[in-house]
């Protein structure tokens, strides 16, 4: 009989009322994001060792590293990711060797201009002397550090400085 | 009384080219005389790209071809770079490898079979293909952290292994997926007007199919077996038990049909991969920097679309001479302007869906 697969193709649609509903009312309602998922950059200042491995590994020479050798260290001074170039594929944060570079689950990065998107993950003056064997943070470091890291937090609350991405 | 022809441009910006995209028609009345096609809108260069990177580099960039099945144009990539080394992949990764290929490709025909619908005018059966994607997606991203672009594949092996809390979803997924293709059939499939627009239309016979070198569903719609993973298995293929499906008339209908078929026979394959999935690691020894020896590799996988070929040449440096890809949306293109000929404005829609290009892989 013809007209019988329309009436299918209606039957299955109408079952479909009867089903749970498959969305979510996005920013009222999130879904979690999964472990794994590739946001925005966390870089654990104290754990890099300013190797550039990173700076390396990326397609498109995303990420800009200055250093600047304090005592017989090596020390990051600034570490900027030119995110608008980002493919986020993830070879960066699979190049660190010391577990340094991560993803977060931040994913609002848009911005209305352009040089607000650059990603400042560092920016610090390198201090006069680093000391010597000292688990504790140098005094010098440890106010930026815990700014940029207080910066980053700001940032993930929804509240982005002029500054950072 | 004097008739002459017109030129009707359709494209680049057309929603059913799928991207960007352009013919010129030159049309007698409503029938086509003459069809010029138009790529090259989405070209970024990747050739010439992946001379300036390393040989991993070259990956993500891969990611961009055919972004609806991202996990197989990565595996083209490796597999010619892998050949070019010489290196075995280790079995875990090998199965890996084919969870997350037949998931992107079943990602890609659900694509397909939901835009063609929406191409011949039925949008519901779009929503349904697209709700289901979804949580292919959303397994993949589990496994590679992104939603499309995955770059998940290394030389030597994959990125990461299999998280534990894959597998669950998987499984419900898999139950779920005949039932799934059920409803496309009996929505979109089993629908008379979508088979009045599409039976005995756009008909491809089996000679010029071949003569073209038309590849994937586009030719085994007319009837030919020809499926890499079973006429030339690579990686762990011929381990696996499963069907090529083909058409019969090798018109817009078979093509259609022969994708729905085919996702059946990957969860097939994915079951079948989950049941052996061997331990062990997921990376082959490989040196630091990746070196291949001068010389050439050409390696060739079956992707959602057709045959994807990749050529690479090392002139022993740690980047590739030349890399290049024989992408199948762009061959089993190179028949559109013949195919036109002779049929109407209409249906000039329907045989363009039913090839189901990806523009990002046509101009590459």
């Amino acid at each position: 009989m013809f007209g019988q697969g329309l009436l299918k193709g209606l039957a299955i649609t109408w079952k479909e009322l009867f089903t749970r509903k498959v969305t979510v009312q996005y920013p009222e309602e999130k879904l979690p994001l999964p472990e794994r998922y590739h946001g925005r950059f966390e870089l654990d200042v104290d754990k890099c060792i300013a190797c550039g491995l990173c700076a390396n590994a990326c397609p498109n020479k995303v990420i800009q590293i200055t250093k600047e050798k304090v005592g017989k260290k090596q020390y990051l001074t600034k570490y900027v990711m030119r995110i608008e170039y980002c493919l986020f594929c993830g070879l960066c944060v699979e190049s660190c060797n010391k577990d340094a570079l991560k993803f977060s689950h931040v994913i609002n990065m848009n911005q209305y201009y352009r040089d607000k998107v650059r990603l400042v993950l560092v920016d610090r003056p390198a201090p006069e002397a680093l000391p010597e064997e000292e688990p504790a943070e140098p005094d010098a470091e440890r106010p930026a550090a815990a700014r940029a890291r207080s910066a980053r937090a700001e940032v993930a609350a929804g509240k982005a400085p002029g500054k950072e991405g | 009384m004097k008739t002459q022809t017109y030129v009707l441009n359709m494209g680049p910006q057309h929603p059913s080219t799928h991207g960007v995209f352009r013919i010129i028609l030159e049309l007698d009345g409503e029938v086509v005389v003459k069809a010029t096609s138009v790529p090259g809108y989405l070209h970024r260069g990747i050739e010439k790209l992946a001379e300036a990177r390393t040989y991993t580099q070259v990956i993500p960039y891969t990611d961009r071809m055919d972004y609806l099945a991202s996990m197989l144009m990565n595996w083209g990539y490796v597999a010619a770079v892998e050949k070019l080394m010489g290196i075995e992949v280790p079995e875990r990764a090998e199965y890996i490898r084919v969870i997350v290929g037949e998931l992107s490709r079943i990602a890609s025909h659900l694509v397909a079979v939901g835009t063609y619908s929406v191409d011949i005018g039925g949008f519901t059966g779009f929503l349904y293909c697209f709700r289901d994607r979804e949580r292919v997606l959303d397994l993949l991203e589990m496994v590679s952290g992104s939603r499309m672009t995955f770059s998940y594949f290394r030389i030597g092996g994959v990125a990461d292994d299999l998280p534990p809390e894959f597998f669950p979803p998987l499984e419900k997924f898999l139950k779920d997926l005949p039932s799934l293709c059920d409803e496309y059939d009996g929505l979109i499939t089993g629908n008379e007007i979508f088979q009045a627009r599409t039976k005995y239309v756009g008909i491809i016979t089996p000679e010029m199919g071949i003569n073209y070198s038309l590849t994937g569903p586009v030719l085994r719609g007319s009837g030919i077996p020809y499926d890499l993973r079973k006429v030339r298995p690579y990686g762990v293929y011929d381990r696996f038990d499963f069907e090529v499906p083909v058409g019969k008339n090798g018109d817009c209908f078979d093509r259609f049909v022969c994708r729905i078929k085919e996702i059946r026979q990957s969860a097939r394959i994915i079951q079948q991969a989950i049941e052996g999935l061997p331990e062990g690691p997921i990376m082959a020894k490989m040196p630091k920097v990746i070196k291949p020896p001068a010389g050439e590799a050409y390696a060739e996988i079956e992707s959602s679309k057709g045959v994807l070929g990749c050529y690479v040449v090392s002139d022993g440096s740690p980047k590739p001479y030349r890399v290049h890809f024989r992408r199948p949306s762009f061959i089993n293109l190179g028949y559109l302007d013949e195919l036109l000929v002779g049929w109407k404005i209409a249906d000039v829609i329907a045989i363009l869906g039913s090839l189901d290009i990806v523009l990002g892989e046509v101009d590459c």
